[in-house]
């Protein structure tokens, strides 16, 4: 129970023409200690992460730093290598149809049709096992804008051969054609073939952002993959940028990728939204529905987040409580449930959900504690200085939301509270209406997130 | 139509006109004006120019002594005369040899051991840094320990140590000197590299598909060389610094007009109130290190990396 089931979501509904669909993607780092470097564990960038891209899409990637997005933005970029899982290129809706029906079957009770159907998808579309030149053309095919123009420009080349490198690499251009080409470029993202011959410092964030894009552009790409390209501007030229990339997506069909924390921007830009959460998509589906009748708690708390100007909601908005969970040794069940407004018993609750609760709520009654003894991560006894200390832990315990989790009642026995909790398994993505998907166990079961009124008591 | 009738004058400036060599040279130019505006930078490219004019026009400005030019000519009849007599405007040393002379060939000396040193550690450090940092894991740990190890030693010590193995000559000095420095531009190259890397140009590039060659060549190393530089300048002070404390020491030949073996052939006759022989190689020495020391705090001003792209 503790380890990670492979995420299989069942009877999803695919994506007409998918340019990327990832399956469990991965970024673990290990955490290395001491003298030998030992590794003493793992950070889980990015720990399962179910996506599918369709052709002509925006997809919105959001959440708050941290929770793995760009690290993703890079996988699907080939700037970082996944420790676990597959990336699918170009796969059609029946073919998506087989992979996630192939992929739950084990491979020693499959048909000899399925058998050959499997490795002919393996082949032909995915990542790693394609053929070389195809990998090659995919990565042609996907391009980068990153955050921070003036970081991903080098300060020491001209605009023209800035913009002009992807041409000499893969079309061997130079000289005229190359300045004919980059100028053309130039013009395209509005800035004007008379730029050429400057360097990127002589620009604004504005004009380099239009640089980068002229970069992206010059293989023609389909995907393009947006790094919080305008959070790093002022929010009068973010309006332009943002724009030149609707613009772009229409005049070329572009596919974008666009990584943001900023709700807002991505309502506007995008047709499918996904939301992520300390590595993993909590929710998934059409931009419009998720932002009117979200099916994850974090979803609604990040759309109401958004300062407005009539101080309307205010009142009955959900806040998160907390801070992030390490993402070295996430949260049992759903990851967001220490922090949710809404969880129940059901929601996965352990060990350390209590222990992180009493270390940021009462830090005095935390260094009382002399030992803890696990038996596995939901039950444990927790051994304190003093007798007094353990029933003031009890009593916190007992009017908490965990307390609703436990499966037997707490024991004392002399400064030791035994604790025990029901093992939950963790959280998956689930298809809960057509195009719709989310992790919350509470919407999985009840069908909708429970009226705004009901809070944490 | 009259030249004053036509608004479409087409300037020199015109960035349509443009071509990149020249938008490089613009940029260096710059660089080189702002360098000049700092009155000590100048001061030391003065003296620098000085004793490079020095050394081109030794032949004109002596009578090359034979067959060894290195060595001054040897005036018997005036030993040990002080500055101002005839014939030798800055006296003679216990051998009848001319100051004069042994300071003018001795900037020869000094320029030679400064370029070769300099541009031998420069270029086998770049290298050494450069494959540790772009192979990084063993190759990387491996040369860096190798480097460690020559750094545990204090470099008069262990260059001493070098050119007293392979006996007393110039060249042994200049071979004493090359063997040490470069660990510390294969350490500067290495911690540039590894910061460079991280940069998100260079992620840029690899998404564009860009070979690892080209991108070291293109992006990685020019954005890794601004500290060498400024370093490569004060060592050309540092390096004569230490190559005369080893002639002093007694590790050139002898007789050489080599500053520090000036310095130490004139040592005996202080005592005795001959202080010139000593004191206008010193003079020369200090005026050397000085010079290039000036020279590489005007270089770091302008190329620092926090005042880089204004």
């Amino acid at each position: 129970m503790n380890q990670h089931q492979p995420t299989i979501i069942r009877d999803r509904t695919p994506v007409s023409d998918a340019v990327l669909t990832l399956h469990d993607v991965k970024v673990h780092y290990p955490v290395k200690e001491g003298l030998l470097q030992s590794v003493t564990g793992h950070v889980r960038a990015v720990d399962g992460v179910d996506l599918t891209i369709g052709r002509g899409q925006t997809l919105g990637l959001v959440g708050e730093s941290g929770c793995g997005k760009t690290t993703l933005g890079r996988v699907i970029a080939g700037l970082v290598e996944p420790t676990g899982g597959d990336l699918w290129v170009n796969l059609t809706a029946e073919q998506q149809r087989d992979v996630d029906r192939l992929r739950a079957v084990e491979p020693a009770s499959m048909t000899a049709a399925d058998r050959a159907a499997w490795q002919s998808l393996q082949t032909g579309h995915r990542l790693g096992s394609m053929s070389r030149e195809n990998q090659r053309a995919y990565r042609r095919n996907c391009q980068v804008v990153f955050q921070d123009s003036f970081a991903s420009l080098n300060p020491r080349q001209l605009v023209r051969d800035i913009v002009g490198r992807p041409l000499r690499v893969h079309q061997g251009l130079s000289g005229d054609r190359l300045n004919a080409k980059v100028g053309e470029l130039l013009d395209m993202v509005g800035l004007g073939s008379q730029h050429m011959y400057r360097y990127p410092h002589q620009f604004s964030g504005g004009q380099r952002q239009r640089i980068s894009i002229a970069r992206a552009l010059a293989l023609n790409p389909e995907f393009v993959v947006l790094d919080e390209p305008t959070s790093a501007l002022d929010v009068s030229v973010q309006a332009q940028i943002l724009n030149l990339l609707v613009d772009l997506q229409g005049e070329l069909g572009l596919t974008y990728l666009f990584i943001t924390h900023d709700l807002g921007v991505v309502q506007h830009l995008s047709t499918t939204i996904a939301v992520m959460y300390l590595g993993q998509i909590a929710e998934y589906g059409p931009t419009d529905l998720v932002f009117n009748d979200p099916l994850h708690p974090y979803t609604r708390i990040l759309r109401d987040s958004n300062p407005s100007l009539d101080g309307e909601n205010d009142a009955t908005e959900w806040e998160l409580t907390g801070s992030v969970p390490n993402p070295i040794s996430p949260p049992h069940g759903c990851r967001l449930h220490p922090r949710c407004p809404v969880a129940r018993a059901e929601c996965g609750w352990s060990v350390d959900d209590v222990l992180t609760d009493i270390e940021d709520r009462a830090p005095l009654l935390f260094e009382t504690i002399s030992r803890v003894e696990r038996q596995d991560d939901f039950t444990a006894d927790v051994t304190f200085d003093t007798e007094v200390s353990a029933r003031a832990f009890a009593d916190r315990l007992q009017a908490s939301r965990a307390h609703d989790a436990v499966d037997r009642p707490l024991e004392i026995a002399d400064a030791t509270v035994s604790v025990s909790f029901r093992e939950v398994p963790d959280a998956t993505l689930q298809q809960l209406r057509e195009g719709r998907l989310t992790s919350c166990t509470r919407t999985q079961n009840l069908g909708a997130l429970p009226p705004i009124h009901e809070t944490r008591r | 139509m009259t030249a004053l009738a036509s608004p479409r004058i087409s300037l020199p400036t015109d960035p349509n006109h443009r071509t990149a060599a020249g938008v490089r040279w613009e940029r260096r130019l710059q660089l080189a004006r702002e360098v000049l505006r700092n009155p000590l930078t100048v001061f030391g490219l003065v003296i620098i120019g000085f004793f490079l004019l020095m050394a081109a026009a030794a032949p004109l400005l002596t009578e090359q002594n034979q067959p060894d030019a290195y060595q001054a000519p040897r005036d018997w009849s005036n030993i040990d005369v002080p500055p101002g007599t005839d014939g030798h405007v800055l006296g003679t040393d216990s051998t009848g040899g001319d100051v004069l002379y042994g300071i003018i060939w001795g900037s020869r000396l000094s320029l030679q051991l400064s370029f070769t040193v300099v541009f031998t550690t420069l270029v086998i450090g770049t290298i050494v840094g450069s494959i540790a940092a772009m192979r990084g894991g063993r190759v990387d740990n491996v040369l860096m320990r190798i480097v460690d190890i020559f750094l545990a030693i204090p470099e008069l010590i262990f260059a001493l140590a070098i050119a007293a193995v392979l006996g007393p000559s110039f060249e042994n000095i200049i071979l004493a000197l090359a063997s040490v420095f470069w660990v510390k531009y294969a350490r500067i190259v290495r911690g540039e590299i590894i910061r460079v890397k991280q940069s998100e140009y260079v992620a840029a590039a690899r998404v564009v598909g860009d070979s690892t060659w080209n991108i070291y060549r293109k992006d990685v190393l020019p954005n890794s060389l601004t500290p060498l530089m400024v370093q490569a300048t004060l060592d050309m002070g540092n390096v004569v610094l230490i190559g005369a404390t080893l002639s002093y020491l007694g590790l050139a030949q002898a007789g050489l007009t080599e500053w520090g073996a000036m310095v130490s052939a004139g040592q005996s006759g202080l005592l005795a109130g001959e202080w010139w022989v000593s004191t206008f190689a010193g003079l020369a020495i200090v005026l050397w290190a000085l010079a290039f020391n000036l020279v590489g705090d005007g270089l770091r001003d302008v190329l620092d990396p926090k005042m880089e792209g204004r």
